[in-house]
């Protein structure tokens, strides 16, 4: 499998320079191949969330590198980053972040319109998107007719709109019950099957573990271990 | 790129925000209601102004007293004989008549108004081509005729003078003697000229004796290819005739195209004003609207982040505010041309009803549409600010914004 995101030393400091300059990430390396099933561990404030934002592109880091499919996306515009972004990362937000004032299928149209797909096309593709992840009688209703599980499962449909290689997944299951929680990571393990990658960021271990081949557990923002799943949970190194 | 759903997107957005929306166009629209009521207004009485100049009256100079009361009140002043013949003989003048105007006391079944009465020579009646008057019913007059008149269209509106509307060949007292209706001008459009009681300039000086040889305006056609040396050569003869040395006229001869000219300069001086309060009104609501649209965005940040992290390009927001704004414009332009059409008809009636059919508005596309586009735009320069500012919100901060 070759290399789909790799972060080369890379740091991320807010406030640089200042007195109380906060040191988000230190010097972290990592390398997530394409079709793996990644998750990034740690309590609040290990910087986690740094690292999912510098991983999707939402950010860009102080210092080191960031490739995505072989570009190194580290210094690139914001334009730039976010037409990256709606083609070759599809995200998942813990609070859903759906559009409340779109239907169901308007809110997974959405990130096609930005990549510029005609409507027929944007139409059909979000109908057959709503129809996999179960919500096909539920495609003109709007957010906040639908229950917690029905709108994550449209936040996933909305992340797989342009087909991305990368679906990005922030506390996916972190406002659901443990029932519609299990259903959504049966769907993101069905989409791991299908050969998607996927990276889920959590501070729930057993998420991590029960789901993910690669977990990077993270510290004081560095990792702290990196955990394989081969068999039965081990640990196969230690990472400063 | 503005797709379908960004416009829906955009549209619910307004609509949620029901009042926020409702008070924002309508701060646009009273400014863009009034622009349109007042230069429809005013496009109207530059048409109405125009058909004199482009009718019979652009060959025709008036000669009227300078700085002294209205004619036919003001009785101190007057132009005699010697003076209408100067006029006569002055090159570059083809023909001139004398007018007399005089207020008399016109009466029907012991009720009684003042009008103004006009004699003028029915052989050279210059007066009326300036005054644009054709015959709406019966005849006009002629040299002949003694005890006759002929009435303004006022006279044929039952309640408008008199409670009964008078006819052809009825009767009417004018100070204490009977005349005989034989005609009726067309509606000028102004309550005056509406009102007037018109006389063969013979037959007012038999009634009025004392008034004879006296007159309150010289009216003459004259060459127009160098109208200014006319006017100079007036003025000079003028001047002649009355014993005035340069610089000291009691008189001034205007060419219609002079007379178009200041009713124009004080019509544009009084419109511009308006629209320019207007205007004022206009841009207090567009800054109206950029607040609006700064909350909107404040309100929406989160939402602009989740926009950008499944790929919106800060282009892409900057449109979706900016056609916000601009929306908001357009649908207080629409609001506003249909408001101002409707009461720029409903004054427009009542003043006609008045007797005041001058002050009729004129439409032109051009105003619909420059209305309309003019809002739209004041909308979409509202929200550039706003627009800017979201466009530049960093996803990862909106994201985490509660």
């Amino acid at each position: 499998m070759g290399e789909l995101i790799s972060l080369k030393n890379v740091w991320k400091i807010y406030r640089e320079g200042e007195e109380n300059a906060v040191f988000a990430l230190r010097d972290i390396s990592l390398i997530i191949k394409k079709g793996e099933f990644v998750a990034i561990m740690g309590p609040s404030g290990s910087g986690k969330s740094t690292a999912m934002n510098l991983i999707g592109s939402l950010d860009v880091p102080s210092k080191g590198d960031i490739f995505l499919d072989g570009h190194n996306i580290s210094h690139l515009s914001e334009s730039d980053l976010a037409q990256i972004r709606g083609k070759k990362i599809g995200f998942i937000f813990q609070q859903f972040n759906l559009i409340p004032n779109l239907t169901a299928r308007e809110n997974v149209m959405l990130p096609m319109i930005f990549q510029g797909s005609d409507e027929f096309e944007r139409e059909k593709r979000a109908g057959e998107l709503l129809k996999l992840v179960e919500l096909e009688d539920r495609v003109d209703h709007l957010p906040s007719e639908l229950s917690g599980g029905q709108q994550q499962r449209v936040a996933i449909a909305r992340a797989l709109a342009n087909d991305p290689e990368v679906i990005l997944a922030d506390e996916p299951t972190g406002n659901l019950d443990t029932k519609t929680g299990e259903k959504v990571m049966d769907f993101l393990n069905k989409l791991h099957n299908q050969g998607k990658t996927i990276i889920i960021v959590t501070h729930d271990p057993n998420l991590a573990i029960e789901n993910a081949s690669t977990t990077y557990w993270l510290k004081d923002g560095k990792i702290d271990k990196i955990t394989k799943k081969k068999g039965k949970n081990k640990i196969v190194g230690n990472e400063k | 790129m503005i797709s379908k759903e960004i416009i829906k997107y955009s549209i619910d957005n307004l609509r949620k925000r029901k009042t926020r929306s409702f008070l924002t166009i309508f701060s646009i629209l009273i400014g863009i209601t009034t622009i349109f009521i007042f230069i429809s207004f005013g496009m109207g009485l530059y048409t109405y102004v125009n058909s004199f100049v482009s009718e019979s009256s652009a060959d025709k100079v008036l000669i009227q007293p300078k700085g002294v009361g209205v004619p036919g009140i003001d009785k101190t002043f007057f132009f005699d004989e010697e003076d209408l013949d100067a006029v006569k003989k002055t090159s570059g003048v083809y023909e001139a008549e004398g007018v007399q105007i005089l207020v008399v006391e016109a009466e029907q079944n012991n009720i009684k108004k003042f009008v103004f009465m006009t004699a003028y020579d029915p052989e050279r009646p210059l007066m009326l081509e300036i005054s644009n008057l054709e015959i709406y019913e019966g005849r006009s007059l002629t040299s002949s005729d003694r005890g006759k008149v002929v009435l303004g269209y006022n006279y044929l509106i039952e309640d408008k003078i008199f409670p009964r509307k008078l006819e052809v060949n009825s009767r009417i007292d004018v100070d204490g003697k009977s005349l005989t209706v034989v005609g009726f001008y067309d509606s000028v459009g102004n309550p005056q000229d509406d009102s007037n009681i018109y006389i063969t300039n013979d037959y007012f000086e038999d009634i009025y004796p004392e008034n004879s040889d006296k007159y309150d305006m010289i009216t003459a056609r004259v060459d127009t290819s160098d109208i200014d040396r006319v006017i100079t050569n007036l003025e000079k003869e003028l001047r002649k005739s009355r014993g005035l040395e340069e610089g000291k006229e009691d008189f001034f001869v205007s060419s219609f195209g002079d007379l178009f000219e200041s009713y124009s300069t004080s019509l544009n001086i009084i419109i511009g004003f308006i629209v320019l309060i207007a205007l004022i009104s206009v841009i207090v609501s567009a800054i109206n609207t950029a607040n609006t649209m700064i909350t909107s965005v404040l309100e929406r940040i989160k939402e602009i982040g989740v926009m950008k992290s499944i790929g919106a390009r800060n282009s892409e927001i900057f449109n979706l505010y900016l056609f916000e704004s601009s929306f908001l414009g357009f649908i207080a332009g629409v609001l506003g041309v249909f408001f101002g059409w409707i009461f720029s008809l409903v004054a427009g009636n009542i003043l006609e009803g008045l007797g005041w059919s001058f002050l009729s508005p004129y439409y032109s596309v051009e105003l619909f549409i420059g209305c309309i586009l003019f809002a739209t735009i004041t909308g979409g320069i509202s929200g550039v600010i706003p627009a800017i500012s979201a466009s530049r919100v960093n996803p990862v901060d909106a994201l985490r914004y509660e």
